[in-house]
């Protein structure tokens, strides 16, 4: 599903590199944990995944396709297969959990009948059937990031990517965030998860990628966070 | 484009713009004041051209042929006179014919003319009347053909043509400087809008863009606010000029009693398929600059 060879990115220049020789290889329906201090070169890997930036050399294959040669126009429907959730949620403030969701449909053109049916299907699944007619502020922050969650998958992409989405949340909350991103992988769509939540990572026991320095230093299945290193 | 996104697109941009509330007012000002003003000026040169027309087209060189020609001359003269490219028509009118029309021209005076109206004493001269294509070319025309062998001399209104013509020109360009600048004032207005637009909505934008929506997508809701500002900026002078026009058409037609002036249906059908494109033009113009700008998909 991923193929990623010779992966290095720069981002300006002069400076040293963000992300040094990267090779890596994620099959459809995986769960993978990818960690790593700050600036480790976590989030540049998701960006690249999203083709929000470009790699200085090597490539970057997803769904058999080099996305480092997609047009511009062709970017938008690269990522209609791959749903986002951030760490701070980014919610429109000024709508509803429902219209939350919904837009993310509507700006990619679904029927509002297929609306009607999807949103509230997905926000049964993340757990929010109660909550859809509250505003973000209403909500609790584990909560908010259920609404991400669902935002991300309403669209069913094969592939979920998470940068730190456990970042602003407690320990008990963001255990239960990492049990939804489970019950989803379980469903089919392969997991990709940003993260330097020590505890999480130990709990789950899914394949652990380790960045340290901005390069790719260790690859386990069933691994943890520290012994990992 | 799909119907509802195109209700999607025209709904976002009303929002926008009443969210935008004072920003939107202004610039539908600007733009109704610009298309106010061009648009009171076409109605008036429309008329003024109407009324005018007879009397441009009456404008004309008189070329008075020198007696002392000969026939080959003259022939050359005409042969040149009929090949000029800025000339309409060149009819001769010999002295004879002029010295009829002159009779007929006093009437009832025409014995004044009396003992010189026989064909040895005739003082008149054979003369030429020139029409210019365009009534401008008048002074540049005549000053080319003064000096054309066979030619005596030139009448034409000199010293009075030219004042006309220039003050005309002066005013016309003096009216085009003025819209254009607040054509620009509009377009920057609008400019101005649309990246309040882009500013207010940037997360939206964010969003948009992380989960697939294509770049036209995300900038047709701008080009619309843009056009649509446009339209309303259109359609508020059309309503001026319409009732400011009946208002006046009825006061000439009471007081003035030799104007008439075009009917309201009829102009109106003149500026409407100008001043509602232009106010589209401005519209889409101001909310490009800003989303070519600001709006980084």
């Amino acid at each position: 599903m991923i193929e990623i060879y010779h992966l290095y990115k720069k981002y300006l220049k002069n400076e040293l590199y963000a992300l040094k020789d990267i090779n890596l290889i994620i099959d459809r329906g995986e769960f993978v944990f990818v960690v790593g201090h700050s600036g480790s070169g976590k989030s540049t890997l998701l960006k690249l995944l999203l083709r929000e930036i470009l790699p200085t050399k090597g490539s970057i294959k997803i769904f058999g396709r080099d996305i480092t040669r997609l047009k511009n126009r062709e970017i938008p429907f690269l990522r209609r297969n791959i749903g986002m959730v951030f760490q701070d949620f980014r919610l429109l403030e000024d709508r509803n959990v429902f219209e939350n969701v919904a837009f993310s449909l509507r700006v990619i053109g679904t029927s509002p009948r297929e609306i009607r049916k999807r949103v509230p299907l997905t926000l049964e699944l993340v757990g929010l059937k109660n909550k859809a007619f509250k505003r973000p502020h209403e909500l609790s922050g584990g909560e908010q990031q259920r609404v991400c969650v669902a935002r991300a998958i309403v669209n069913r992409p094969a592939m979920l990517l998470a940068d730190e989405p456990t970042g602003n949340l407690d320990p008990a909350t963001s255990m239960e965030i990492m049990t939804l991103f489970q019950d989803i992988n379980i469903r089919g769509t392969t997991v990709i998860v940003a993260t330097h939540a020590k505890d999480i990572v130990d709990h789950f026991q899914k394949r652990v990628v380790v960045l340290e320095n901005n390069q790719l230093v260790s690859d386990q299945e069933r691994g943890a966070y520290f012994n990992a290193r | 484009m799909h119907v509802r996104s195109l209700l999607y697109f025209i709904g976002e941009a009303f929002k926008s713009i009443a969210r935008n509330g004072w920003m939107s007012i202004a610039s539908i000002g600007v733009v109704s004041i610009t298309l106010l003003i061009l648009g009171s000026f076409m109605v008036l040169s429309y008329n003024v051209d109407l009324f005018t027309q007879d009397k441009k087209e009456q404008l004309q060189i008189v070329l008075f042929l020198d007696e002392a020609g000969n026939e080959e001359t003259i022939l050359e003269l005409q042969k040149k006179l009929a090949s000029h490219p800025r000339l309409e028509e060149a009819r001769f009118v010999s002295k004879e014919e002029a010295m009829e029309r002159l009779k007929a021209q006093l009437g009832d005076r025409a014995y004044l003319l009396e003992g010189i109206d026989s064909a040895e004493e005739n003082p008149l001269r054979d003369r030429y009347q020139l029409r210019t294509k365009v009534p401008e070319d008048i002074p540049v025309v005549a000053k080319e053909i003064e000096k054309y062998p066979g030619v005596g001399y030139l009448d034409y209104g000199k010293g009075v043509v030219e004042p006309l013509f220039q003050l005309t020109g002066l005013v016309r360009w003096i009216g085009l400087a003025f819209m254009a600048g607040l054509a620009a004032t509009a377009i920057f207005l609008i400019a101005h809008t649309i990246r309040l637009t882009v500013y207010i909505r940037r997360r939206e934008i964010m969003i948009m863009k992380y989960v697939g929506a294509t770049d036209w997508f995300i900038r047709w809701p701008f080009i619309f606010e843009g056009s649509i500002l446009g339209i309303v900026g259109a359609i508020v002078p059309l309503f001026v000029i319409y009732y400011g026009y009946e208002a006046a058409a009825h006061w000439l037609q009471s007081n003035v009693y030799f104007i008439t002036l075009i009917p309201t249906e009829n102009i109106m059908e003149e500026i409407i398929k100008i001043i509602i494109p232009l106010g589209v033009v401005l519209g889409v113009l101001g909310s490009s600059i800003s989303v070519r700008r600001f709006l980084k998909v």
